[in-house]
């Protein structure tokens, strides 16, 4: 099984377009993620949280700046990935099962090899009897279990996730969470996780970056110093609202929340 | 429901399928035959169902062998519109010049008549089926090609990163997920195509050929033999049918993924 990889990125930025008409979306901002890490990215809207993600996985260019991938300097996009949107981007045409064989058909992989890591990752998922369903015969909780089965079955280093359980309603999110936290646990692949939710972010990661926009930059680094595996009622652990409250003030302070 | 009970209404299934619109066309050619004869309306002015019905069958082989020709102009002309505009649509949307500078032209040729082009294709060709193959595929050749273009356009952009990070090739994004994603607008674009081609073979050969039902009738018409005329209608009727369901099926062998009407 691959472990999981590092990420370091040094002043990284993103500006699209250029002259008169360009953005400036990102940074600069580092990141050091350590193998294995699961870190979050939390902000409001529009603060550069999706850049960073297809910056991180070589989709996208950076403008200025470096980005090591296990030591290795990032100049296209690494294959060693995968990665879930807030859509879940099945093809329609394919059955659940053979949208997660994409994954062998283009790569060239062994069939039986990745055919069995995707029957355990159905099982795993709860997806047992959706193998032969096409996406429109699944509810949106399964479509996005398959997404995540999609991600993981040709075995990477790292799971890049930009708000992959936003579409979801409060009682699949909140079991998804709990799958994907087992999953991680058994795989310790390195997993990049993006989200606008509190709970979400200090739920499943071993720390939190808090992004604020306009461009966006971190301004805060948390470290979430809770057991594993967390349980379904965070508030469980008096430390996770502390966690939590603080994420909020942080908000605050910056505007995000203007509570009177 | 238990499984038996959905098995014997699964096969029974096509014998309402059949047998309504069987009933429903009798009762139109019943209701026909009945008016023209109580209002004893003479031949040259209103066949009866029976009349053309048993012209249909005494002239079979020469029905047949036009309604035979015009099947084969439509095939020819709307199997060259489908070879030339799903990769014409596929290049026009990669290249954005090519969008750029062609979308007017497809433009003003999709909405210009395509029939007024037959007279002066019987100076190029002659009076020959050539004409009737020529207008049929500039009658669907539009409809397939714009339908096509939005299939090509249709894929989510970030299906595209998540393909790229499979390492997917440009051949293997476009054979693995944007070729199928467009045949839904392809088959569209196709099932429209097949009507016009129908529509433009009949009036394509009215005009300009030695040959087909289209022929055929307006040489019934110079004899007022109305039940020829009548004959050639329900020909080509069949024609339109047999072209329209052999779509359906093509469909749903090339499609089989695509979401049942009733579900």
């Amino acid at each position: 099984m691959t472990t999981g990889a590092s990420i370091v990125a040094r002043g990284i930025t993103k500006v699209y377009g250029s002259d008169s008409s360009a953005y400036h979306a990102l940074g600069p901002i580092d990141l050091d993620i350590k193998p294995g890490e699961f870190v979050s990215l939390i902000g409001p809207s529009g603060c550069g949280k999706s850049t960073t993600l297809l910056l991180a996985s070589g989709l996208e260019p950076v403008t200025q700046g470096s980005i090591e991938v296990d030591g290795k300097p990032l100049t296209k996009p690494i294959t060693e990935v995968g990665i879930v949107f807030q859509d879940h981007l099945l093809l329609d045409f394919r059955t659940a099962m053979k949208n997660v064989m994409l994954q062998q058909e283009i790569r060239g992989l062994d069939k039986s090899v990745i055919q069995a890591r995707a029957e355990s990752l159905f099982e795993r998922l709860n997806l047992k009897g959706a193998e032969n369903r096409y996406p429109w015969q699944l509810s949106g909780g399964m479509r996005q279990r398959v997404s995540i089965a999609r991600a993981l079955v040709h075995d990477p280093s790292m799971l890049l996730m930009d708000e992959p359980f936003g579409a979801l309603d409060a009682i699949s999110r909140t079991q998804i969470r709990h799958d994907l936290e087992m999953l991680w646990l058994d795989t310790r692949k390195t997993v990049l996780f993006i989200t606008h939710s509190i709970d979400e972010a200090v739920g499943l990661s071993d720390r939190v970056l808090v992004m604020s926009k306009g461009p966006g930059t971190i301004v805060e680094e948390i470290k979430i110093d809770l057991p594993r595996p967390r349980p379904a009622h965070l508030g469980e652990y008096p430390e996770f609202t502390k966690y939590a409250n603080r994420i909020y003030s942080i908000f605050e302070k910056l505007g995000v929340y203007k509570f009177k | 429901m238990t499984a038996p009970m959905k098995s014997f209404r699964q096969r029974t299934a096509w014998i309402a399928w059949i047998a309504y619109p069987t009933l429903a066309v009798a009762l139109c050619l019943g209701l026909w035959e009945a008016l023209v004869r109580i209002n004893d309306v003479p031949l040259y002015i209103l066949p009866k169902p029976s009349d053309f019905l048993a012209r249909l069958i005494a002239d079979r082989t020469t029905v047949l062998a036009q309604a035979w020709a015009t099947s084969v102009s439509i095939a020819l002309g709307f199997g060259m519109a489908v070879l030339v505009a799903v990769p014409l649509a596929l290049a026009i949307i990669s290249v954005g010049t090519l969008e750029r500078g062609l979308f007017p032209v497809i433009v003003f040729l999709n909405i210009m008549p395509k029939t007024v082009i037959g007279p002066i294709l019987i100076v190029w060709f002659g009076v020959s089926p050539a004409v009737a193959v020529f207008i049929v595929f500039l009658m669907c050749f539009f409809p397939i090609l714009v339908d096509s273009m939005s299939g090509f356009r249709a894929t989510d952009p970030r299906l595209r990163y998540i393909t790229r990070s499979m390492g997917a090739s440009a051949f293997q994004t476009f054979r693995y997920v944007r070729l199928p994603a467009a045949m839904g607008y392809i088959f569209a674009g196709m099932k429209i195509g097949i009507v016009k081609a129908v529509e433009g073979v009949i009036i394509a050969e009215f005009i300009g050929s030695s040959a087909g039902l289209g022929f055929m009738i307006m040489r019934a018409s110079s004899f007022m033999d109305m039940e020829l005329m009548f004959s050639g209608l329900i020909a080509t009727a069949l024609v339109a049918l047999v072209f329209n369901g052999a779509m359906l099926v093509a469909e749903k062998f090339l499609m089989p993924w695509n979401r049942p009407r009733h579900a």
